[in-house]
């Protein structure tokens, strides 16, 4: 035996070692803490813990670079391409970061007849508001990071209906005719999308009799809403690609017609952000989706018996819903933008009243608990 | 260029150079919002004077630059100079020549239409899905081309007095499974795309030139028949080996974006039956007659070439002084004519932001075509 094995042999009976010895050794340590201690820390650094992990930014981050690295695959196979390929290994998947240390250590311009702070903060804020809004949503029955009670759907809604005023905004700073088109644009189709997606949200919360989303998760465990309610759920489906700005209706950032919309002047670590709050608003809005209309962190129910409760089902559920996005955007060419409002006034608009009268019909006869 | 005033109710968008999709021209529009009230085009912006430069050159000499004026349809163009060349010095061409010439130039015009219809698909916000899948079949021709002349892009392959050489070994099996290969991609292209209807809201009724308009304004190849014209030169003034072959002038009736793209998918049709037809009927013979290397013209005479490339008909107009280069050369290109159109078509129709590069790819321009 040479040296080289012998030490890699050292090193693995060591990790062995640990492995076996190590969770023991932990919980001795913290046998050894008095109670309060525990509590209190316990006490005080779940939500800290929440923030950083779960439904708060590496979850969100995570989320971002993994739907990116998708698209980019799927996208490529679509294409004939292969997609990132010499950054980790084939599957490329070290090519988000890599992208993301491009942007970052990138000098970012700032036009000259540009609105400093504004243009500034307002790639920041872009991300920071959806982020806000998906701490509402519960990822477990005891799993809500800002528990709102009975006001988190509206608080959800009236957080999220914040988000296009930055757009507007970071268009007007940049000052430049690419971006005030594009941040009209946004404006006229945020209008056009929100309204329905708020009286859908409004049916559901009618037929769970609650405003308070974990409320309306448990007024699902017989019967997810998407059943009752098919014609709401398709059109919260087709709103929140709208909302999302997705390729159908990506009309604010039109690459082949207006550059690349508001977020033209944006380069850098600016223009980074701006992307990332596409995916951030795009999660917000899926994750509001499914606790409306999937049943949220329950598991399907099979014989009336639903599956045992667990985030990941969440997780699950976002992933199909992320898979039939990007095949969207594989499929369809971009709308205008008169055809999207006609869109969203003509059809989705009466689509979704239809779906609250259903839902008062259902709720009237009984039919529904 | 002539830069008219703004009106103090529109804004005036500089559309190109830089522009993602604008290509290398420069557009200036009038927009009221969403609507565009004006287009101006920037033609000559590219202007590279290749009629100046081919008086510099003898006769042999001047195909090189002249096949730089549209780098993806060559052989249409350098066919319009040969054979003007070929008038103005009276020499005959052999029957199988002519043959070769019309099977490059039916090639020359699928590989065209082949990137204007990914570049229109491309314009709906189709992100380059279509534009790759045209790009990628569009090697399975230029394998042909490599095959046949030696070079992918930009062959030089016509001169006067017929072709440089004779098809090689095997080759005409090599067209036929070509044919059959493009044939499968384009029933693709047509299910996936035309038959979206996504797609076919984008470009329904967008940018419409009515049969008036499109003679008054002189539009010409796919434009003019997409607005119900039947005039093709091929079919009008037969040359090469067109009089011999079977083929129809495709036509539609509506005259809006998706008309013009169905009048480029169904040419690419027609090309490949003629594809198939020349693999089957070419006559045999000599490729080549003798010619010099640096023949000289006689005095005063004047040769006009018509030849239906895949943007429309180019003419080319030869003037000799008993020299051995022409005195002058005069080019009249389709794109030309046809940016005429596109600048008319905002107060034609009713144009958005939205619809700009849908219509301006329409036309598919080619702007050092336009620009010479």
């Amino acid at each position: 035996m040479d040296v080289v094995t012998l030490l890699w042999l050292y090193i693995l009976s060591l990790v062995r070692w640990l492995l076996r010895e190590a969770p023991g050794l932990v919980l001795d340590l913290l046998k050894g803490l008095p109670g309060w201690l525990w509590d209190f820390v316990w006490f005080n650094f779940k939500p800290l813990l929440q923030i950083i992990v779960m439904p708060g930014l590496a979850f969100i981050l995570l989320f971002a670079m993994i739907a990116v690295w998708f698209e980019r695959k799927f996208l490529a196979r679509a294409m004939l391409r292969i997609g990132p390929f010499y950054c980790g290994k084939r599957s490329g998947w070290l090519q988000v970061i890599a992208d993301f240390l491009k942007l970052f250590f990138k000098e970012f311009v700032i036009p000259e007849d540009a609105e400093r702070m504004l243009f500034l903060a307002s790639p920041i804020l872009l991300p920071t508001i959806p982020a806000l809004a998906i701490t509402l949503i519960p990822f477990d029955r005891n799993w809500v990071l800002f528990d709102a009670g009975g006001l988190s759907l509206p608080v959800f809604l009236v957080i999220a209906g914040l988000a296009p005023i930055i757009p507007i905004f970071a268009g007007w700073a940049a000052n430049n005719k690419y971006t005030i088109i594009g941040s009209f644009r946004t404006a006229y189709l945020y209008i056009s999308g929100e309204i329905p997606l708020v009286v859908c949200a409004a049916a559901s919360a009618l037929l769970a009799g609650s405003l308070d989303l974990v409320d309306i998760v448990e007024a699902q465990r017989p019967l997810w809403f998407a059943v009752p309610q098919i014609v709401g759920f398709l059109v919260f489906f087709v709103g929140l690609i709208l909302e999302a700005e997705r390729t159908p209706f990506d009309v604010p950032t039109a690459e082949t017609e207006l550059v690349m919309g508001w977020r033209t002047e944006f380069s850098g670590i600016l223009f980074g952000f701006t992307m990332m709050a596409e995916y951030v608003s795009f999660l917000g809005w899926t994750l509001l989706f499914i606790t409306l209309y999937l049943g949220g962190y329950m598991g399907p129910s099979l014989f009336g018996v639903p599956l045992y409760d667990h985030v990941l089902w969440m997780l699950l559920k976002l992933t199909v819903i992320v898979v039939v996005i990007v095949l969207i955007r594989t499929v369809y060419p971009r709308l205008r933008l008169d055809q999207t409002l006609r869109l969203g006034w003509n059809y989705l608009m009466p689509l979704a009243l239809l779906n609250l009268f259903i839902t008062i019909a259902l709720k009237l006869w009984g039919l529904m608990p | 260029m002539r830069e008219a005033e703004v009106k103090p109710e529109v804004m005036r968008i500089s559309w190109g150079p830089q522009h993602p999709m604008s290509g290398q021209t420069r557009i200036l529009i009038d927009v009221d919002g969403e609507v565009v009230r004006r287009i101006i085009a920037d033609i000559g912006f590219t202007h590279r004077g290749i009629e100046k430069i081919l008086e510099r050159r003898t006769f042999l000499q001047g195909i090189v630059p002249i096949e730089r004026m549209v780098m993806v349809d060559t052989a249409n163009v350098a066919l319009a100079y040969v054979q003007a060349v070929e008038e103005a010095l009276g020499i005959e061409v052999p029957e199988r020549a002519k043959w070769i010439r019309s099977l490059i130039c039916e090639m020359g015009r699928i590989n065209s239409h082949l990137y204007a219809f990914g570049l229109q698909v491309e314009c709906t916000g189709y992100f380059p899905a279509v534009f790759l899948w045209t790009t990628v079949d569009r090697e399975v021709l230029l394998d042909l081309f490599e095959k046949l002349t030696g070079a992918r892009w930009s062959y030089s392959f016509f001169i006067p007095g017929g072709v440089r050489a004779d098809l090689p070994e095997g080759f005409r099996d090599e067209i036929r499974e070509a044919v059959r290969y493009l044939r499968r991609r384009f029933q693709d292209y047509w299910d996936a795309m035309v038959e979206n209807p996504l797609f076919e809201i984008r470009n329904r009724g967008v940018g419409v030139l009515s049969r008036e308009d499109a003679i008054r304004l002189g539009a010409t190849g796919p434009v003019l028949r997409g607005s119900g014209v039947d005039m093709d030169v091929r079919r009008d003034e037969p040359y090469a080996a067109y009089g011999d072959l079977d083929f129809k002038v495709v036509t539609e009736r509506e005259g809006d974006c998706f008309a013009r793209l169905k009048v480029r998918y169904h040419e690419i049709g027609q090309s490949l039956n003629m594809m198939e037809q020349i693999a089957d009927e070419i006559p045999g013979g000599p490729v080549r007659m003798k010619v010099p290397l640096f023949p000289r013209s006689k005095r005063d005479v004047e040769a006009l070439s018509r030849v239906e490339t895949s943007r429309g008909e180019l003419g080319v107009h030869i003037f000799t002084d008993g020299g051995l280069k022409p005195y002058r050369v005069r080019i009249n290109s389709p794109t030309l004519r046809n940016m005429y159109v596109f600048e008319r078509l905002a107060e034609l129709d009713r144009v958005l932001v939205a619809d700009l590069p849908v219509v301006l790819y329409s036309i598919d321009p080619w702007y050092l075509d336009c620009d010479r």
